[in-house]
């Protein structure tokens, strides 16, 4: 598994720095989209997450199919982040592409999620100082005083399984904010899968 | 700020009693199933002097009384087209001379009762409104056109502001007179907006005017609940970066945090008398219905089950809480004792109800049920029978309300996007949207009728 990862990551970032060098223009487009898709996201004050990725999610690997091609380029720039602090010793994890995602009123963690949290931990256990909170969000289909209940149970399925991973509960602390902070505010069901999700925010 | 408050103080604005009858009728038998609809006929307001031509003082008094009589469901109100000549012969145009004072404290005037009976009308209501001296009067009457006398007349004289909560007032007087039950006229409703940015609470009258932000946390402001005496507000906020329960008292403006525990301090519910505050912490390690005092001493565990149990409501008695529990695998409508005893599921049907609230007159629970990928505000009896869906085609509503009367429900909904704040009544019909602001309203929870 770990293998697997590593050399997509490999991948990952020999892309990243092709399409740095090839999207020279693109770049201007990527800049549109983000300007495009900010007022409807709304800049949220909190979360003092690593950059504005926020608005760039789209990319991750997603354990779906990947939805449409074009939503692409943006996902380079976020990576951008993780190499150029290569040569520190603990590299910084892009937490924000360790977000997980969740089944409609489901709090059980998929494949691809265990695979995130394992990232986490292993970058946790190497930087013993850093703490993060877990933030678990629903979409909004439902009440939100269930969701806000549901999101909890998210935040703690992956407290647990980091815990299970050896990370020090210490180091790990939960907030739910049910469907309050969507990711993508749109009312589609693939906006709404987008926000049923833990997200993962340093707090040290 | 104090302006929003001052709403609470109790009426400053002093009453007249113009006359009424000693003997009471009942004119609309509201209790009996099948009654009908009472026609009324509002003669157009009448505002000799106003302090300027853009406010036009008896035309909005009109509005609000005519607004309020049609929402309660108890009155037809006859189109203002159908009576125009009488309201030409009854002088009540508007003409600023001529007729004098209008009415006078010493009775009606000899009236032609006929032409307002040939226009099918049973009831007949005049009024004047006149500022003068930076004070504002309203005179306001109700007839019974078929007896020819006067079922109630009253006085208002307070402040120009005070328009809005005379009208209602003599609304209420009105359903007061006519059905020997209160009305609702003079109730509030709170709820979530993010108007501002942020969630903040807001307050308007039943009607949906008069909207005040009361709260500036200047984050998250969840599940606002009116005390029973209507002085109180328990809502969860974010301000402190955990979900924590505060009480806002609406006199003072005060706001005190009384439930902090580490995660969920969610969905408060208050008992009927006041004293107690169910609701969701999560502080033992899963999300489980408590009761505290409402300053947050004395709890007692109710529920304790590895599922989510959330959003109690009392039975009007007190003696029952129901709730939303995934105990059976998906969220589903429960109720217990008030002590946590004898839990029973109530709702059955489709695989996603939520969010319930036991009416004022303990007939019915309104919910939230997920059908056919929408959320429509349904109600059940208390033992489970007679399950009906309120809502349909309206996108999703949630969060369902009732008026102190047990007569309507407010509830949120996205028809129009939003979502927006509605109000329909019980049986689902007269669907009306309340709020207008761009951001979302969501939340709403309808006041007790306050006491003076």
């Amino acid at each position: 598994m770990l293998k697997k990862s590593s050399i997509w990551l490999v991948v990952l970032i020999s892309v990243v720095a092709i399409a740095f060098i090839a999207t020279g223009c693109a770049k201007k487009q990527v800049v549109k989209e983000e300007a495009a898709a900010k007022p409807v996201v709304e800049v949220k004050k909190e979360e003092p997450a690593p950059e504005p990725p926020k608005v760039a999610e789209a990319p991750k690997e997603e354990p779906k199919p990947e939805p449409v091609k074009e939503a692409a380029p943006p996902p380079e720039p976020k990576k951008e982040e993780a190499p150029p602090p290569a040569p520190a010793k603990v590299e910084p994890l892009a937490l924000v592409a360790m977000r997980i995602q969740f089944a409609f009123d489901d709090y059980n963690l998929s494949t691809k999620a265990k695979e995130n949290l394992e990232k986490v931990a292993s970058w946790m256990s190497k930087d013993p100082v850093v703490k993060i909170q877990i933030e678990g969000h629903t979409c909004e289909v439902g009440t939100n005083e269930y969701n806000l209940a549901l999101g909890e149970r998210r935040a703690n399925s992956a407290k647990k399984y980091l815990e299970g991973m050896g990370v020090n509960p210490s180091r790990l602390s939960t907030i739910s904010y049910g469907e309050e902070r969507p990711l993508d505010p749109g009312h589609t069901e693939d906006a709404r899968s987008k926000n049923r999700r833990d997200e993962f925010v340093q707090t040290k | 700020m104090k302006k929003i408050f001052s709403i609470f103080a109790a009426f400053l604005f002093l009453t007249i009693l113009l006359g009424e009858r000693s003997w009471a009728k009942v004119y609309i038998d509201i209790r009996s199933p099948s009654f009908r609809k009472f026609p009324i006929a509002i003669s157009p307001f009448k505002a000799p002097i106003s302090p300027n031509q853009e406010i036009k003082l008896g035309e909005r008094a009109t509005d609000i009384l005519n607004n309020d009589l049609s929402i309660s469901g108890f009155f037809a109100v006859l189109d203002p087209k159908t009576f125009r000549e009488n309201t030409v012969r009854a002088g009540a145009g508007g003409s600023a001379s001529g007729t004098g004072p209008g009415l006078t404290t010493t009775g009606p005037e000899p009236m032609d009762f006929r032409s307002w009976a040939n226009v099918g009308a049973e009831a007949l209501v005049l009024g004047e409104v006149i500022y003068k001296d930076r004070s504002l009067t309203l005179e306001a009457r109700l007839y019974d056109v078929v007896k020819k006398e006067l079922i109630v007349g009253k006085r208002y004289i307070g402040e120009i502001t005070d328009l809005s909560r005379m009208v209602h007032r003599f609304a209420d007087e009105i359903v007061f007179a006519l059905t020997g039950e209160l009305g609702i006229f003079q109730t509030k409703i709170v709820y979530a907006s993010k108007a501002p940015g942020d969630k903040e609470l807001f307050l308007m009258d039943f009607d949906g005017r008069n909207v005040n932000q009361i709260t500036r946390h200047q984050s998250i402001c969840l599940s606002p609940r009116f005390s029973p005496d209507g002085k109180k507000i328990a809502f969860t906020s974010y301000k402190a970066g955990n979900p924590d329960l505060y009480l806002k008292d609406l006199r003072t403006g005060e706001e005190r945090r009384v439930s902090q525990h580490p995660g969920l301090n969610i969905s408060p519910a208050w008992s009927p008398d006041g004293h107690r505050l169910a609701l969701t912490l999560s502080k033992d390690g899963n999300p489980d219905i408590y009761t505290m005092n409402s300053d947050g001493g004395g709890l007692i565990r109710l529920t304790n089950q590895p599922a989510i149990d959330v959003s109690p409501t009392w039975s009007p008695d007190g003696r029952k809480i129901a709730f939303t529990s995934n105990r059976g695998g998906n969220p589903q409508i429960y109720i217990m004792d008030s002590n946590g005893e004898n839990v029973q599921r109530l709702t059955f049907e489709g695989n996603y109800n939520t969010h319930p609230a036991w009416s004022p007159r303990g007939d019915r629970i309104a919910f939230d049920a997920l059908i056919g990928g929408n959320q429509n505000i349904s109600t059940i009896r208390p033992d489970g029978s007679d399950f009906r869906i309120l809502t349909a085609n309206l996108d999703r509503c949630e969060a369902p309300s009732w008026s102190p009367d047990g007569r309507h429900l407010v509830f949120s909904s996205t028809r129009d996007g939003g979502p927006y704040i509605y109000l329909m009544d019980a049986e689902g019909t007269g669907i009306k949207r309340l709020t207008f602001q761009k951001g979302g309203d969501t939340y709403p929870n309808w006041s007790p009728r306050f006491k003076e």
